[in-house]
C-alpha cells in the first residue's frame, strides 16, 4: 500500500509541474488528439470506396481501431516513465534510482506520466463512439465484461512492450526503431482483422506479441463475428492470461537487463 | 558556392556514420510498407481498380511513401530550433553565407544520403515481397527525381518555418506535432488523394503539401503523361516558391526580434 | 567490527563490446579487450572515521564507490557493509547509506526542492516527525530557505549541492559517500560545506567517505586517506604522511628557449619534460620560486614560465613512479599502509 502511495504522490508531483507549461501542454494534447484523428477519417474515406475488409465492415474495424487506439494511450500514459528508462541509463542518471531503498522499476515507472496523450485517449473514445453508433451491437453483461478485460489486457501488452524495450537498454541496444515497429506496427495489426495479413504475421501477433489476442479475439465475440482462422472458441476469454504471461516474461527481461547492467556497470 | 557545396558534403557524412540505426530504418519502413501492402490486398478484393489505382498501383503508392519517409523527414526535425534554444543561432546568423541556403544544403546533403540508403533498400524490399512496378521509361525517372527534389525542397521550407517559430515559442515540440497532422493526411502518405470525397479532393490537389508526396507518387506511377508532368511540376515549383520567399520572411522577422531583444 | 570492509575487490570490463550491434557481430565471440578497473582493493572503515579517497581520474574511485553502494556486482572479492552484502542486499543497505554524486544531482530536475524532500521522506520512510525536525535543521545549517521552493534546474551549483547534500542526509544514515562534492564551487561555499560535513561527523558520527581532487577538502577534513591508481590501491595512511611532504610543493613549468638534451637543474625535480618544456617541483623549504628562476635562467635561456600549486594527479603519478618518501618499496604490489 505504501508502494501505490508513493507512486501517486509522484505522479501527483509529475502533473503539477507538466501543467504548469500550459501553453504547450495545450499545443500538444491538440496534437496528440489530432494526429490519430486523421488515421480515422482514412479509415473512413477509405470505406467508402470499399465497401469491407476481409469481411468486416466500416463500423468493425472502427471498432477495432478505437479498442486498439484507446488502449494504447492509457499504456502509453502510464509508461512514459519506462520510455525515459534509455535516457536515464545514457545520461548517468540510473545510478541514483539504485541507490533508493525502493524498487527501481517502480521508481521508473513513476518517474514520468505524460498527461499530454490524452489527446490520443479521446481519440479513442471517439472511435469506439462511432463504431457504437455505425454497428449496435448487442450488448450483455458477458460481452461487456470481455471489453473491459480486452481493453486492460491490451494496455498491459502495451506496457510490457514498452518495459522490454527499457529492458534492451541495459545492454546498451538503441531500441528505439524495434519498439516503434512493436508498438505502432502492432496497433496497426490490432486495428485491422487479423485475417487479411500473411500466416506468419498472425503467429507473431498472437502467440509472441499477443496483441491479437487482446484485441481481435474479443472483439470477434462482442461483434458476434465467425473465427475466421479457426481457433478453439474460448481464446475470446484468454486475454488477461496471454495479458499476464507477456507481462511476466516482460518482468523477467527486465531483471536480467538489470543484472546484466549491475555486472558491468555504465 | 564551395561553402554550400562543403555543408552538403558534411551533412552526408555525418549520416553515414548512423550505419546501425540506417538498417534498422529501413527495417522499420519495410515493415510497415508490408502491413499497408496486406490493408490494400484485402481491400481489392472488392474491386480491381478504385480511383483510378489498381492494385498494382496502390502497392507500388504505399511503398513509395515508405521510401519517401527519411528523405522527406517531416518527423520531428528540430536542429534549427535547438540552436535558437541554446543560442548557439546568434553566431550562426552572423556568418557571411545565406542562412537559409546553409541549412538548404545541409538538408539535401541529408536528403541524398537518406535517398540513397533508404530510400533505394525501401524500394528494393517491396520488389523483393509484393513486386511493385517500377516506371521503365527513363524520362519518367527524370521527371520522377526532379519532383523528389522539389518535395524535398518543399518539406525544407515548411521544417525550417517550423524551427523559426522558435524564436518565439520554447516548445517547438508541439507545433511540430500539429504539422503531422497535415504530413501525414494532406500530403497523401496516408491515403491517396484521389480517394479523397469529390469536394475535398479538388481542394487538396491543389495545396502545397500535395506536392510532397502525391505528386511525386503519380509521376512515379505513370499516372500523369506529358504536358500533364510539367503542370504537376510546375505546382510544385510554384509551392516551393513561395514558401522559400515565405521563410526568408519569416526569418527576417525574426532576426529582427533577436536584434530588438538580444536573443 | 568495521562498518565498511572490502576485501580483494576487483572488477574487470569487457570492452570492445559494449555498444553497437555490427562491433558486436565483428567481433569474435571472446573478443573484446578486458579493462581491470579495481584490482584486489583492501580496506576497512570503522564506525565515525572521515576518510579521503583520491586518485586520478580514471582510477577506480568510482567503481569502487558502486561496489560498495551495491549498484556494481564485482568480478572478485568480498566486502561487507553495515552487516550487509551490498549488492546481495541492495535495498536493505540503501536505508542506511546516503549519496551525493557530485556531478549529478538526486532531486527532481523540474519539482520544487522542497518537493523533493517531501518525496525522499516517503522513499525513505522517514517518520514525519523526525522529517521535520531533520529538514529544519537541515534548512537552517545549509541555509536552504531562500530557495526551498525554487525549481532544482533553477538553482545554482552551489545551491544544488547544498541541496543534494540535505538530501542524502535527510534520513540519518549512518555512512555517507560523497563524490566531489565541492567540484565546480566557490571558495566561500566550500568551506561551507567542509564545515557542514565536519560537524555532521564529529557530532552525529556519520561515516563519511569523501572522493575529491582537491587537496584542501582533504587536509582540512580527513585524518585518514586511501589513494587508487589504475585500479590499485596505493596508500592507506594518514594524510598527514603525505602533506607533510607533498604539501610544501609548487611547480614550475618552463619554456626553454632551446632544445636541452638533458637539462640539469639542482634544487628541484625534474616532473616531466615534452620538448623545450619543463616540468619541475620543488619544496618551498628547499628553495624559493625566485632562486629558482635564477638557477634556471642562469643555465639555460627562458622563453616563458608558469608557476603552479600541485595537484593531486601530480602526487599520485610521483608516489606511483618513486614510492613514498622515506619507504624503499615501489608501489606494485600490496599497498603502503603508513600509521
Amino acid at each position: 500500500m505504501d508502494k501505490l502511495r508513493l507512486y501517486r504522490l509522484l505522479l501527483a508531483a509529475r502533473l503539477r509541474s507538466q501543467l504548469q507549461y500550459r501553453v504547450s501542454f495545450a499545443l500538444e494534447a491538440t496534437s496528440s488528439f489530432t494526429t490519430p484523428f486523421v488515421e480515422l477519417i482514412a479509415i473512413l474515406i477509405l470505406f467508402r470506396t470499399f465497401p469491407n475488409l476481409g469481411g468486416w465492415t466500416a463500423g468493425e474495424v472502427v471498432f477495432l481501431y478505437g479498442l486498439a487506439t484507446t488502449s494504447l494511450a492509457v499504456a502509453e500514459m502510464l509508461s512514459s516513465g519506462i520510455d525515459q528508462t534509455s535516457d536515464l541509463i545514457r545520461e548517468g542518471n540510473f545510478d541514483r534510482i539504485l541507490i533508493r531503498p525502493v524498487n527501481p522499476l517502480l521508481q521508473v515507472l513513476a518517474t514520468d506520466f505524460q498527461l499530454r496523450k490524452i489527446g490520443r485517449l479521446m481519440q479513442g473514445g471517439v472511435a469506439l463512439t462511432l463504431a457504437q453508433l455505425l454497428i449496435t451491437p448487442h450488448w450483455t453483461l458477458l460481452k461487456g465484461l470481455v471489453f473491459f478485460s480486452a481493453l486492460c489486457s491490451t494496455v498491459l501488452v502495451f506496457c510490457t512492450i514498452f518495459l522490454i524495450g527499457a529492458a534492451i537498454c541495459f545492454w546498451t541496444i538503441d531500441r528505439s526503431e524495434i519498439q516503434n515497429v512493436f508498438v505502432y506496427g502492432g496497433t496497426e495489426i490490432a486495428s485491422n482483422p487479423l485475417n487479411i495479413y500473411d500466416q506468419r504475421l498472425q503467429a507473431l501477433f498472437l502467440y509472441l506479441i499477443p496483441i491479437g489476442l487482446t484485441v481481435f479475439y474479443p472483439a470477434l465475440y462482442i461483434l458476434g463475428k465467425p473465427d475466421p482462422l479457426m481457433l478453439p472458441p474460448f481464446m475470446p476469454f484468454l486475454a488477461p492470461v496471454v495479458a499476464l504471461l507477456f507481462l511476466s516474461l516482460g518482468l523477467l527481461i527486465w531483471e536480467f537487463g538489470l543484472r546484466h547492467y549491475q555486472g558491468t556497470g555504465s | 558556392m564551395r561553402a554550400y557545396l562543403a555543408a552538403a558534403r558534411m551533412s552526408y557524412w555525418r549520416y553515414y556514420t548512423y550505419s546501425i540505426a540506417t538498417i534498422a530504418g529501413v527495417i522499420t519502413n519495410g515493415f510497415f510498407g508490408l502491413l499497408r501492402s496486406y490493408v490494400f490486398i484485402a481491400f481489392y478484393q472488392n474491386r480491381p481498380i478504385a480511383a483510378g489505382y489498381r492494385l498494382s498501383d496502390a502497392l507500388t503508392y504505399v511503398w513509395l511513401s515508405q521510401a519517401m519517409i527519411m528523405p522527406l523527414f517531416m518527423w520531428g526535425w528540430v536542429e534549427i530550433a535547438e540552436t535558437i534554444r541554446t543560442g548557439a543561432i546568434a553566431s550562426d546568423l552572423t556568418r557571411p553565407i545565406n542562412y537559409f541556403g546553409y541549412w538548404l544544403s545541409r538538408d539535401l546533403g541529408r536528403a541524398g544520403y537518406h535517398t540513397l540508403f533508404r530510400w533505394l533498400p525501401t524500394m528494393m524490399l517491396g520488389i523483393i515481397f509484393f513486386r511493385i512496378t517500377v516506371p521503365t521509361a527513363p524520362l519518367t525517372w527524370l521527371a520522377y527525381l526532379i519532383s523528389l527534389l522539389l518535395a524535398i525542397i518543399l518539406s525544407f521550407c515548411l521544417r525550417f518555418m517550423i524551427n523559426v517559430v522558435g524564436f518565439w515559442t520554447t516548445d517547438v515540440r508541439g507545433i511540430s506535432g500539429m504539422v503531422l497532422l497535415f504530413v501525414n493526411f494532406f500530403t497523401g502518405f496516408l491515403i491517396p488523394l484521389e480517394f479523397f470525397p469529390p469536394a475535398a479532393r479538388a481542394i487538396v490537389l491543389q495545396l502545397p503539401f500535395a506536392g510532397l508526396v502525391s505528386i511525386p507518387n503519380r509521376i512515379f506511377l505513370g499516372q500523369a503523361t506529358g504536358a500533364e508532368i510539367f503542370l504537376l511540376l510546375g505546382q510544385q515549383l510554384g509551392w516551393t516558391i513561395v514558401l522559400i520567399l515565405a521563410a526568408h520572411l519569416l526569418l527576417h522577422v525574426a532576426t529582427r526580434k533577436l536584434v530588438v531583444q538580444g536573443g | 567490527m568495521a562498518l565498511i570492509e572490502a576485501r580483494q575487490l576487483s572488477k574487470h570490463f569487457r570492452v570492445g563490446q559494449r555498444g553497437g550491434l555490427l562491433r558486436r557481430l565483428r567481433d569474435q565471440p571472446s573478443g573484446g579487450r578486458d579493462v581491470a578497473a579495481v584490482t584486489d582493493i583492501s580496506f576497512t572503515v570503522e564506525p565515525g572515521e572521515m576518510v579521503a579517497y583520491i586518485g586520478p581520474n580514471g582510477a577506480g574511485k568510482s567503481t569502487t564507490i558502486k561496489m560498495l553502494t551495491g549498484i556494481l556486482v564485482p568480478s572478485s572479492g568480498q566486502a561487507n557493509v553495515a552487516g550487509l552484502v551490498p549488492w546481495q542486499q541492495r535495498t536493505t543497505l540503501a536505508s542506511r547509506i546516503g549519496v551525493v554524486f557530485g556531478q549529478r544531482t538526486q532531486l527532481w530536475w523540474d519539482l520544487p526542492l522542497h518537493e523533493s524532500f517531501r518525496l525522499l521522506q516517503h522513499i525513505y520512510r522517514i517518520p514525519t516527525d523526525r522529517y521535520r525536525e531533520n529538514l529544519a535543521q537541515l534548512t537552517a545549517v545549509l541555509d536552504l530557505a531562500p530557495f526551498l521552493d525554487r525549481p532544482v534546474r533553477q538553482l545554482s551549483l552551489g545551491q544544488r549541492m547544498r541541496g543534494d547534500l540535505a538530501a542524502a542526509i535527510l534520513h540519518e544514515p549512518p555512512i555517507l559517500y560523497l563524490d566531489e562534492p565541492t567540484i565546480g564551487l566557490d571558495v566561500v561555499a566550500k568551506e561551507r560545506i567542509r564545515t557542514f560535513l565536519q560537524e555532521r561527523n564529529q557530532q552525529q558520527g556519520t561515516t563519511i567517505l569523501l572522493t575529491t581532487h582537491d587537496m584542501a577538502d582533504i587536509s582540512r577534513l580527513c585524518e585518514r586517506m586511501l589513494i587508487i591508481d589504475h585500479g590499485k590501491l596505493l596508500y592507506d595512511g594518514r594524510v598527514s604522511a603525505i602533506s607533510e611532504y607533498y604539501g610544501g610543493q609548487r611547480r614550475l613549468i618552463v619554456d626553454l628557449a632551446d632544445d636541452v638534451a638533458d637539462p640539469v637543474v639542482p634544487g628541484a625535480h625534474l616532473e616531466r619534460r615534452e620538448g623545450s618544456r619543463l616540468w619541475l617541483s620543488f619544496r618551498r623549504d628547499e628553495t624559493t620560486a625566485p632562486a629558482l628562476i635564477a638557477t634556471l635562467t642562469a643555465r639555460y635561456p627562458i622563453r616563458d614560465l608558469t608557476l603552479e600549486e600541485p595537484d593531486i594527479e601530480a602526487v599520485v603519478r610521483r608516489i606511483y613512479e618513486e614510492g613514498l618518501p622515506g619507504d624503499a618499496t615501489a608501489p606494485t604490489g600490496a599497498p603502503m599502509v603508513a600509521p
